[in-house]
């Protein structure tokens, strides 16, 4: 059980560079976000074995997506759907697995990189053939309702989040976590796209109707705890029939967010912080939590990836870890047999 | 239609696993022994949590009543929660989450909650309230704090995969005391050695065989421990358990929302 560094151990490798023992150590700031994207997974994955997902209402809810999109969309995911209900029991608890396992895998440094990358392979298969691409296209898509798709979100921060290091030929440190791996101006290329086409989504006709958000709200009461039906319901008359107000406000916040990152440090932290407050708002009020409450929800929906994705931004208040460290933390394996 | 049977069936067996996993650390420490209780609580916890848990999951492996298994949590919560506590006082809230006992806390917590809250009358046999969650399981009262305790699991449980088994004595193997390396250990071989778990284990036989090989002078190594107990007691072996507790503790009260 003891770690004894000779020439060519990875024990040794480790000890060279002066973290052995010290385990913890190697948790940095882009390491404690991946293991938050896992143990959303992990939640992904359990939230798939509930018993809803064995009824034909799941099927009925991935064939819904189809709706509005153009055929050549619209039919895989009718034959997804058609699928799943044949072999409904068999395929719904592969899905479950497969979603446990990225979040286990993401978690254990050892498959950290092959997680990530079949993370990214699985999320771009369910937004299309069960988020129906979010409704991007067929024009249902709002901020609140989860637009451009949560699957989505997981995508891109599997991205942000990869374990690399992009050296620049400056050699200046990486401004926030991510851009670690793609860089600061693919990093910023990203954000500005994600917030922009909220900020777009909320000024779209089925956003911007006059009782949109107040119908939006009030239809999420169903089902959920007391307190949270409650606070949906003073939401939903709050909103009333101005909803087109609330479309601009939120639009302009959304879209203050997308050019924060563009922004010095202080400012960009004003920007960062909107960002997580409209996350929360809109995972509380628009998603109830993803309707995890009511026993329905497939996943925890894009609120707290927005949030993650906001602390990705985040400026670092020094350099980023050296090199040698950062291949460490990359790298690290289980090291010893126990 | 349900969850298919086979799947509480599956997890139900993980956790019989972990508490036979567990009853044999106990077993294989001596955990009777002054020298061998250390930590004896925590697998103590686990050999409970896993009949119990298989019970929920599975009517037929009921053992208690509900209530029976509500006060055998409440005392265990109770008990972690003092440990944690005595563990770090005076740190602040944030060594409270890091600390050791922190997860065992969370673990008998989300226990006590899953008996307590039950909302319904008894199902399973002997009255164990939610037994059998193939059948058409029981739901939770206060289904907010089933989220909350599923999302503090799955928090843990990726912590938990993330540490390594045997770095820093996180993960408490019954008997076996963490120790740091001392400096003369420290030259043995050609650079250092790591901390390591040790308390008359198969890690102080490495340890004293290290030095021995480096000088000749030092004493022999004590006999090492049968295949099996050093199996049994390795910390990778605890950190499965909890893992594997974490993830099936989440689905159910998941499922039970």
């Amino acid at each position: 059980m003891s770690d004894i560094a000779v020439p060519g151990n990875r024990a040794g490798w480790r000890d060279r560079l002066g973290v052995a023992g010290s385990v913890s150590a190697g948790l940095d700031a882009r390491r404690v976000l991946q293991l938050i994207l896992a143990a959303i997974w992990l939640l992904d994955g359990v939230l798939q074995y509930q018993s809803f997902m064995y009824t034909k209402a799941f099927t009925q809810m991935i064939g819904a997506t189809s709706s509005g999109n153009p055929v050549i969309v619209a039919h895989p995911i009718n034959w997804n759907a058609t699928l799943v209900q044949h072999h409904l029991v068999l395929l719904n608890t592969i899905f479950a697995t497969i979603q446990l396992l990225l979040g286990l895998g993401i978690a254990y440094r050892p498959t950290v990189r092959l997680a990530l990358a079949a993370s990214i392979v699985w999320s771009l298969g369910v937004w299309w053939f069960g988020e129906g691409l979010g409704g991007v296209l067929s024009g249902a898509a709002s901020p609140l309702n989860g637009a451009p798709g949560a699957v989505i979100i997981y995508a891109l921060l599997a991205v942000l989040l990869w374990p690399s290091d992009r050296i620049t030929a400056s050699g200046a440190p990486a401004p926030f976590v991510a851009a670690r791996a793609v860089g600061a101006g693919v990093a910023r290329g990203l954000w500005v796209v994600l917030w922009g086409s909220l900020a777009y989504f909320a000024l779209t006709p089925a956003s911007r109707a006059p009782t949109a958000l107040h119908d939006m709200v009030a239809g999420m009461v169903s089902g959920e705890p007391g307190w949270l039906a409650a606070l949906d319901r003073h939401a939903a008359a709050l909103a009333g029939h101005s909803g087109l107000t609330a479309s601009i406000v939120l639009a302009a916040a959304l879209a203050v967010i997308a050019l924060g990152v563009f922004l010095p440090p202080p400012a960009g932290r004003a920007t960062l912080i909107l960002a997580l407050v409209v996350a929360a708002v809109i995972w509380v009020i628009g998603e109830a939590f993803g309707t995890i409450l009511t026993g329905g929800g497939t996943d925890p929906n894009s609120g707290p990836l927005l949030a993650l994705l906001a602390l990705a931004y985040w400026p670092l208040a020094s350099a980023t870890a050296p090199p040698a460290r950062v291949l460490l933390t990359d790298q690290d394996t289980e090291g010893t047999p126990a | 239609m349900s969850i298919p049977a086979w799947i509480p069936d599956s997890f139900a067996a993980v956790m019989l696993l972990v508490a036979a996993v567990s009853a044999g650390q106990l077993g294989a420490a001596r955990a009777w022994t002054p020298a061998g209780a250390r930590d004896a609580d925590i697998a103590l916890s686990h050999v409970l949590m896993g009949i119990a848990m298989a019970g929920m999951l599975v009517a037929s492996l009921t053992t208690l009543p509900g209530g029976a298994w509500t006060v055998v949590f409440a005392v265990m919560t109770a008990w972690f929660a003092w440990c944690l506590w005595r563990e770090n006082r005076g740190h602040g809230v944030a060594a409270l989450a890091r600390g050791h006992h922190a997860p065992h806390l969370v673990h008998s917590g989300a226990m006590l909650y899953m008996f307590a809250a039950v909302a319904g009358p008894a199902t399973g046999r002997g009255g164990s309230g939610m037994a059998g969650m193939a059948g058409g399981m029981q739901a939770l009262r206060a289904p907010t704090l089933a989220l909350v305790f599923a999302l503090l699991l799955a928090g843990y449980t990726v912590r938990d995969l993330d540490r390594q088994a045997c770095a820093d004595g996180y993960f408490h193997v019954v008997g076996r005391r963490f120790t740091p390396a001392g400096p003369a250990l420290a030259t043995a071989g050609a650079g250092t050695v790591s901390g390591t778990p040790a308390a008359g284990g198969g890690a102080v036989a490495t340890v004293a065989r290290a030095a021995q090989a480096a000088d000749p002078a030092a004493p022999a190594a004590p006999p090492a421990e049968p295949l099996a107990e050093r199996l049994l007691l390795a910390p990778a072996v605890v950190k499965v358990c909890r893992v594997a507790m974490g993830v099936t503790m989440a689905f159910m009260l998941i499922i039970m929302i």
